[in-house]
């Protein structure tokens, strides 16, 4: 019967060997003791001796490979013999894993039971309504496996040991220092893995916490969170978002401001906001370049003739963006008191749903003046193709004329677009087209 | 009936009459200078000693139990004491001709009672006799407290041991006669031959039959005398106990020196009261108890009432039982009249009976007036009567004080000594035979049918062609249990079996057929149809020190011993403090096809009880194995079997059954089948149904099952069956019994606890319905089939694929089942 030899494993920091020389080639005759090959670490040499007599059936890696320890490196036996099972790809890990459970239980490796298809569900569901075993949940934790990104396949969708045993056979092999590292610290193995043949190593391990210690702790994400969270790593993830700046001369801007703070503070009505001059701008600027005002649908683009604009509004749940629904049919007093009215039932959690589906905005607003933000780069709620970010106002020396230079109150303009809808110079433009509506505001308070 | 009696029917169908002799009441009319030629002044003066401590013994208590004083010594006793103040008289007679090798049972009012025979026996044993008791008696330890500044004689020493033992045990001290784990209503002193008393109203109304049972079965000298309260002729136990002392076969077909009555005086102290119930004019029907006896035997159980108040009348009343009985004449009945001043409790606050009525009794008060008549007639001085209640009530302070000290008379130390109770409660011995002695039999068992019978039988399921052998040829079940039990007839002289068709018709299911050609009557017989009474005796046989096997036809009989197999049996050992032991195995068919009354499995409620083994065997091998541990043990063991399965052949173990003896450990599961994939756990003859199902699911879905025999429930050693789930991760448990507090849902549970880690799905347990048994043609519905274990299975533990269900074992079934509890 057929010997696999297998490379040693020379301390448990050891992950895996180069072979720097083989002294037997393919069909040359072995005795015990033969040295078969040298190989190294970075920090010493070794030689592999046969433990087996026969025929050298086969090699499965060169000279100057990087084998995995406990990977099969060859196999002697009888010639003729097949070696197909040991061979091509190496099963060192999985022969371990075998040897593990007859440790563990002292029995052979079970069967394994096919999975009806129609419960092969991929179903990631949060982490509290995640039904497991006991078994499976230790299970997982052995083999350091995420529970949250597989289905489980036993009675009302609950993970059973086959659905950790077959997630763990359809993951990348691991190096045993990885896997005793998981083990140790209870952390999750990626699926894939910086190792040899994506190998997971101890590096993928470390690296998950740079900082070690114990001074953290683990917060679960609200459901609100997770949705923001999806939606910014998809937006960064799926489009080609890149951010131009500008700024805008905010002298008639704040000038309206004053005149209507006057007069809300003498009559009453809607107190309009410096935020409420430049939606009003941006949606004038809007009509007149209906190609920042769309949605990317992947093959076709969808034109809106209306605007309807939507407002990143900061709650104590996280960022929410409710729409104003034809935005550019509103005056700048019906404008000013509809952001406000949707931006508070936000603030209050009762906004109709309908109106924070990204979907239902045809171009987002994002101020952050407030806060002092001179420069940013706000993020596209796709599909739609753009984002305007709007900064803090700054007095900027500025020639006046005559070479006269003064102090000029400029307000940051940041516009995030989507390539894949726009091209750099159109997207300029209409930068350009706000910042002149800003400057040039037509509106009377 | 056997064959050598015929019923003739014209003789049984001939007209006649019934016609009853006379019972003496109160016939007594001795006075006491005809009595002085019976006794000397000193037996006088004693009886009034005896009855003097004793009142004394039950005032203290009583002045305890009300005022937590007694002469200034402060003591709080939060336990029972049901005293008998008043009836002083009737224990002192009682005891006063009895030898040590008379044993008496009591009830839950006997501190009386053993204080009198304990009296008795000092004054009958020689100082030697009486010293050697006391220092072997716990090592000592009791002596000790008693024997530290005593002056005086070694009876008078006893007379100190004996209160102090006494009282020691009621308020639970570990130098107590049992320890203090029986207390007040069971303590007891075996070497004075005081036996249990029993806290069971009329428990001791089929116990002390089975002690009789042994004196005669063992050819043991001395009497019986069962001592119960006149409101115990209500419970069935003791009717049930005096049907099995008058059964005729002792004297018609027990042979030589085995025929003739049990040695049993069932003496009921008649105090005219149960707790609160007048028994004759309120609760009762017979005007005066003795006429109990003319209904009985045409001996009338030699039934007479005694003045009960005057300690002559009851001493000669006893003289002559105790006559009748070694002459081989009984059962006897006494109806000793009597009366209870103190309250049943002292919570008794005596509303059911009048001021007057009390005052009346206590006006001829046995103590009082025994006195007078000393007295009157010259034997004492009034000094001298004087004298010994001064003398009495100074021992018995003496006694409370070093009673209540908590450094000489400690409780039993759970703290320092956690398990001290859990090592008292089997006695886990391996005894061959429980006395020397020749084996009664009639043949050579070679020579026997049955052995023959069962030579010629395949020992394995398959014959040496490798194909099923047929019934008839194959070595079954019931042999297996056979050949346990007739070896042990064969080797321990004392065993004796009976039951319902036990002889002749060889039991019910033929397991015992062959045994009555082996043995004489006094080792096999039947029984009247008394289950509480088959119990019930075996326990009283088994702690007088014989083993007995006894039979209980369908475990649905179980509720007719109820008492018997939940109070008795299991608690004597404990409640003793390991002073009795207990060999009694009693058999326990399931049946199956018989209906709602006859096919259920009881095991959870006998597992339930602490004190008790329960065994389950499901093939030959195991049935021979456990009854052989069984009957080599010396604990109670409740030994179930299944009438399904009696007929089977043994398909596990290699090479069959052994010809020769060997034992299986009570407690240990075994592997039936090994498998990797679900472990199946069985209790009974489920095995079978899980073999089924285990086929199917390696046929139909690859999966490979590992089936356990539990074998035994208790005590059950649940490492095997972890072991096996912390390598399948699933298990599914099955028994026959109905599935609402199952055995099964015990062991679920342990092992949920246990291997929790390592489940990956619930343990599942797959019972029968929660219905009454249905007829047989129905019982695929009841009972778990092969189908019910796939089903649950694919439902709860991992889903089967492509499997239909054919039960409904959705989670809202069980919801709804269990919401109409059905």
């Amino acid at each position: 019967m057929a010997n696999p030899v297998i490379m040693p494993r020379q301390g448990q920091s050891v992950e895996s060997c180069i072979i720097s020389n083989w002294n037997k080639k393919e069909g040359d005759e072995i005795k015990k003791g033969d040295i078969l090959f040298s190989y190294e670490t970075d920090k010493a040499a070794f030689e592999c001796e046969a433990e087996s007599e026969g025929i050298l059936l086969k090699r499965f890696y060169a000279e100057g490979d990087e084998v995995p320890v406990l990977n099969i490196v060859a196999v002697i036996g009888i010639a003729g013999e097949p070696v197909d099972s040991f061979g091509g790809e190496p099963i060192g890990e999985k022969k371990e894993e075998i040897g593990e459970k007859k440790e563990q239980n002292g029995e052979e490796a079970r069967s394994i039971i096919e999975i009806p298809a129609y419960e092969v569900a991929l179903t990631p569901t949060s982490a509290g309504e995640i039904k497991i075993s006991p078994r499976a949940r230790k299970k997982a934790q052995e083999f350091g496996i995420n529970i949250e990104n597989i289905g489980g396949t036993g009675p009302e969708g609950r993970i059973i040991e086959q659905d950790i045993l077959r997630a763990a056979e359809l993951r990348s092999p691991s190096t045993p220092l990885a896997k005793g590292i998981a083990g140790e610290a209870g952390k999750f193995i990626p699926d894939m893995g910086t190792g040899v043949g994506n190998r997971v190593t101890s590096y993928d391990l470390l690296s998950q916490t740079p900082v070690a210690g114990e001074e953290t702790e683990i917060r679960k994400l609200s459901n609100m969170r997770k949705i923001i969270a999806a939606k910014m790593h998809e937006s960064l993830q799926n489009s080609a978002q890149l951010t131009h700046h500008t700024s805008a001369d905010a002298r008639k801007l704040l000038e309206l401001r004053r005149k209507a703070k006057e007069t809300y503070e003498k009559s009453g009505g809607e107190n309009i906001t410096i935020n409420d001059l430049v939606c009003y701008a941006v949606i004038r600027a809007l009509q007149k370049h209906p190609m920042a005002n769309c949605h990317f649908l992947g093959d076709s683009l969808r034109i809106f003739k209306k605007v309807h604009l939507g407002l990143a509004v900061d709650t104590e749940r996280g960022l929410m963006v409710p729409v104003v629904r034809n935005a550019d049919n509103l005056s700048i007093r019906d404008l000013a008191a509809q952001l406000k009215s949707v931006a508070n039932s936000c603030k209050k959690g009762n906004v109709n749903p309908e109106l924070l589906a990204s979907e239902a905005a045809t171009f987002s607003v994002s101020n952050l003046g407030a806060y002092g933000v001179e420069l940013f780069t706000p993020v596209i709620n796709l599909p739609q193709v753009a984002i305007l970010g709007v900064n803090t106002i700054i007095n900027r020396p500025t020639d006046l004329g005559n070479g006269v230079f003064g102090f000029v109150p400029f307000i940051g303009l940041s516009l995030t677009y989507d390539h894949r809808a726009l091209d750099g110079a159109p997207a300029s433009a209409f930068l350009r087209e706000i910042r002149l509506e800003i400057e040039n505001l037509d509106v009377t308070i | 009936m056997p064959k050598i009696q015929n019923i003739d029917p014209a003789k049984v169908r001939k007209p006649s009459q019934i016609t009853f002799g006379k019972i003496p009441v109160n016939q007594y009319n001795k006075n006491i200078e005809q009595e002085k030629e019976l006794f000397t002044t000193d037996d006088f003066i004693r009886i009034y000693r005896d009855m003097v401590i004793i009142r004394e013994f039950e005032v203290m208590l009583n002045k305890i139990k009300t005022t937590n004083e007694y002469f200034g010594i402060k003591y709080n006793h939060p336990g029972p004491a049901h005293l008998s103040i008043g009836q002083e008289a009737s224990a002192v007679g009682m005891a006063y001709n009895l030898n040590i090798s008379d044993y008496i049972f009591g009830s839950h009012r006997s501190h009386g009672e053993i204080l009198a025979k304990g009296l008795s026996a000092i004054h009958q044993l020689d100082e030697n006799g009486l010293m050697n008791i006391m220092k072997n008696f716990f090592g000592g330890s009791t002596l000790k407290v008693v024997e530290n500044g005593h002056q005086g004689n070694i009876k008078e020493l006893g007379v100190k041991f004996l209160l102090y033992g006494t009282l020691a045990e009621i308020f639970a001290r570990e130098n107590g006669f049992n320890k203090g784990l029986g207390g007040s209503m069971h303590a007891f002193f075996t070497p004075f031959g005081v036996y249990p008393n029993n806290a069971i109203v009329g428990g001791s109304g089929d116990i002390s039959v089975g002690a009789a049972l042994y004196k005669k079965v063992n050819r043991k000298s001395g009497i019986i005398v069962c001592n119960i309260g006149d409101a115990s002729m209500g419970c069935g136990p003791v009717w049930e106990g005096i049907s099995f002392a008058s059964m005729d076969q002792f004297r018609t077909l027990w042979q030589g020196e085995f025929k003739g009555g049990l040695p049993i005086l069932f003496n009921f102290m008649n105090n005219q009261y149960g707790m609160g119930g007048q028994t004759c004019g309120e609760t009762m029907g017979y005007d005066i108890l003795a006429r109990i006896g003319a209904g009985v035997n045409p001996e009338m159980m030699h039934a007479e009432r005694v003045d009960g108040y005057n300690p002559l009348a009851v001493i000669d009343a006893f003289k002559r039982k105790k006559q009748i009985l070694e002459d081989r004449k009984g059962p006897a009945l006494l109806d000793t009249l009597t009366y209870r001043i103190s309250g049943h409790s002292p919570s008794d606050s005596s509303s059911y009976r009048s001021k007057e009525e009390i005052e009346a009794w206590e006006k001829a008060d046995c103590i009082v007036s025994y006195g007078n008549h000393l007295v009157n007639f010259g034997i004492a001085t009034r000094d001298q009567l004087d004298a010994i209640v001064a003398g009495t009530i100074a021992e018995m302070k003496q006694t409370l004080t070093l009673t209540i000290d908590e450094k000489t008379s400690p409780l039993l130390n759970l703290v320092k000594d956690p398990e001290a109770i859990s090592d008292m409660m089997f006695s886990n011995q391996s005894v061959d035979r429980m006395e020397e002695g020749i084996c009664e039999v009639l043949t050579p068992m070679e020579e026997n049918p049955r052995v023959k019978q069962i030579k010629t039988k395949e020992r394995f399921y398959l014959g040496k062609d490798g194909k099923a052998v047929s019934k008839l040829k194959q070595y079954q079940l019931r042999d297996g249990i056979f050949e346990a039990i007739i070896d042990r007839f064969y080797k321990d002289p004392t065993l004796v079996a009976y039951g319902e068709e036990n002889r002749d018709w060889g039991g019910a299911f033929a397991v015992y057929k062959g045994l009555t050609e082996a043995l004489p009557y006094n080792r096999l017989f039947n029984s009247p149809i008394s289950e509480g009474a088959i119990v019930g005796t075996a326990v009283g046989y088994g702690m007088c020190g014989g083993r007995a096997l006894v039979e209980i036809m369908y475990c649905d009989f179980l509720g007719r011993c109820g008492d018997e197999v939940f109070n008795q049996l299991p608690k004597w050992q404990s409640m003793s403090g390991n002073v009795i032991k207990m060999p009694v195995v009693v058999r326990v068919s399931v049946g199956s096809k018989y209906g709602a009354q006859h096919s259920q499995d009881w095991s959870a409620l006998v597992a339930h009880i602490p004190g008790l083994k329960v065994v389950f065997p499901a093939t030959p091998y195991d049935a021979k194995g456990l009854m052989n541990s069984a009957l080599q043990g010396t604990d109670p063991v409740i030994f179930f079997e299944s009438q399904r399965i009696y007929d089977i052949g043994e398909m596990f173990h290699e090479g069959g059954v052994p010809e020769g003896y060997y034992e299986i450990p009570i407690g240990e599961p075994d592997v039936k089948r090994e498998g990797n994939d679900l472990t199946i756990l069985t209790i009974g003859s489920t095995l079978y149904t899980a073999i089924k199902a285990a086929d199917l699911l390696k046929e139909k879905y690859n999966l490979s099952a590992e089936i356990i025999d539990a074998r035994s429930l208790s005590p059950f050693n649940y490492e095997p069956v972890i072991a096996s789930v912390k390598k399948t991760g699933k298990i599914l448990l099955t028994s026959d019994a109905s599935t609402r507090g199952s055995f099964l849902k015990e062991m679920a549970q342990t092992i949920t606890e246990l291997a929790f880690d390592y489940l990956d799905a619930p343990p599942v347990v797959v019972g029968s319905r929660n219905w009454i048994v249905p007829a047989y043609e129905m019982e695929n519905s009841f009972f778990p089939q092969p189908d019910w274990l796939l089903d649950a299975i694919h439902e709860r533990i991992i889903p089967l694929k492509g499997h239909t269900v054919t039960s409904n074992i959705t989670p809202n079934e069980q919801i709804r089942r269990n919401k109409y509890g059905v």
